[in-house]
């Protein structure tokens, strides 16, 4: 890795002319050094370890604001917040703390922009009640067969219909394919929750499809 | 609200369970209510149909092309093309120049000893999981991670002979959770190496095959790089290496099926 190469090629060749120069003008190339090692390093480890992630970013926002020009504005100002604080981080696992940026920067980006779409979570259980009723269907209903109908478009207009919260964790484990302990993380809540979320996103979706399929 | 005998509970579990998240022991619980409950059943089916659904027929957006051009922008990275070297990350200022230069004296002196002394500077497997974990990420962001995709075992092997001295071997783990998706070359320290692309769930895992004559059989080891986790083992003079963006436990199983099932065939 070339990068790395340099960044310890240059701490060398500071301490070389450390040994051989005036304080002062050791203190000045400790500056520059200092300086423009701090931003290389920055700049390759954002390269090397956010940039790699911008699809799942991208996927991830456009679940919770629903459309192009939004999600990619959520995902720069997320990238940006990563940049900032790439310094001060040590990062075990690169795609979900870029997930969790992003996650955090969409809901500060709902709560201005669409602060109704954001249901405070006892809200969504109440939702839950009131909507899943009690037309729950006998046994064997053909519905596996209906559901394998679905085409594209109606998939993606059944998504639109969930609440955030379940959109995102459905998109984050169907479309992603994390796991739960990832979801949890990502999303700040606990892993009872992903999986409850989870189960009423898919019931909800295969509700919707029963209702809109033929 | 729901017809007994399922709950809510058992819903929530019967989802955990398709996802691969329950423990043996619930798992196994789960199977037997599954056999002993046709309402549930249904609920699998619906269940299942949905997920296939979902994994093969949504429409995967990709973020507009200026959107990387326009981050790069104003976290102050030059946007470049992308070189046989990668993309120019920086201006060169004199601090990089100086550094530039220390790093040509230190190329230069790798490359002496490696003429001096031929035997030590043997990639070390730092540097190697570096170009393997390039190859991965690349063929991530190629619109295909393989050049010859096939779930089937004798249209991949053939496809290597033709290209490669030495065909890898190629084992079918479908029956365990991991598809063959197909194979492609990648290139490590200089060398063409075989490639196989096998899937888990939605995580694409490379298993790149480097020849390592001098190297003996290694029993497998387990690293990470930038969220990427890596396992690799020596076998026969070559060097194996897994990586996925898949949990390190799952690809450990993977690396661990694929020497076991290697070795039989």
């Amino acid at each position: 890795m070339p990068v790395t190469y340099l960044t310890h090629a240059a701490s060398l060749q500071r301490y070389d002319t450390g040994a051989s120069c005036p304080a002062i003008l050791d203190g000045i190339w400790t500056l520059i050094a200092d300086r423009s090692l701090l931003s290389v390093d920055t700049k390759a480890r954002f390269a090397d370890q956010i940039l790699p992630y911008l699809q799942d970013a991208y996927n991830l926002a456009r679940s919770l604001t629903g459309n192009r020009a939004d999600a990619e504005d959520v995902v720069q100002e997320a990238c940006l917040r990563a940049y900032r604080s790439l310094d001060r981080v040590t990062i075990s696992n690169a795609r979900a703390w870029m997930l969790t940026i992003v996650h955090n920067t969409a809901y500060t980006w709902l709560a201005k922009n669409r602060p109704r779409a954001i249901v405070a979570v006892s809200d969504l259980e109440a939702i839950e009640r009131a909507t899943a009723g009690p037309d729950r269907p006998a046994g064997e209903t053909p519905e596996a067969s209906l559901i394998a109908k679905a085409d594209a478009a109606q998939l993606d207009a059944a998504i639109a219909e969930l609440p955030p919260q379940f959109r995102e964790t459905l998109v984050l484990r169907d479309v992603q394919g994390l796991d739960y302990k990832e979801i949890a993380t990502i999303t700040g809540v606990p892993i009872g929750t992903v999986m409850s979320r989870l189960a009423r996103a898919r019931e909800r979706l295969a509700a919707v499809l029963r209702r809109d399929v033929p | 609200m729901i017809k007994s005998p399922s709950t809510q509970d058992d819903i929530v579990l019967l989802n955990a369970y398709l996802d691969d998240e329950l423990d043996a022991a619930a798992a196994l619980a789960m199977e037997r209510r599954l056999a002993a409950d046709p309402a549930l059943a249904a609920e699998r089916d619906r269940i299942e149909a949905l997920r296939t659904a979902l994994r093969e027929r949504l429409p995967r957006e990709a973020p507009s092309p200026e959107l990387r051009a326009r981050i790069e922008r104003a976290v102050g990275i030059r946007p470049a093309r992308p070189t046989l070297f990668g993309p120019t990350l920086f201006r060169p200022t004199w601090g990089t120049l100086a550094a530039s230069i220390a790093a040509t004296a230190i190329v230069a002196s790798l490359v002496t000893s490696h003429v001096v002394a031929p035997n030590i500077t043997e990639p070390t497997p730092r540097a190697e999981a570096g170009a393997v974990l390039s190859s991965h990420v690349r063929a991530l962001m190629a619109p295909q991670p393989t050049d010859v995709a096939s779930s089937d075992r004798h249209t991949v092997k053939p496809w290597f002979n033709g290209r490669l001295p030495q065909a890898p071997r190629v084992v079918n783990l479908d029956a365990s959770g991991f598809p063959l998706a197909g194979g492609r070359i990648d290139v490590i320290d200089g060398n063409p190496a075989p490639t196989l692309v096998y899937k888990r769930r939605q995580h694409v895992i490379s298993l790149i095959a480097v020849a390592a004559p001098d190297r003996g059989d290694t029993s497998s080891s387990r690293d990470a790089q930038a969220g990427y986790n890596m396992v690799r083992w020596t076998d026969h003079g070559v060097a194996y290496w897994a990586i996925s963006d898949l949990n390190a436990t799952e690809l450990e199983e993977f690396a661990r099926l694929f020497r076991v099932t290697a070795a039989d065939g």
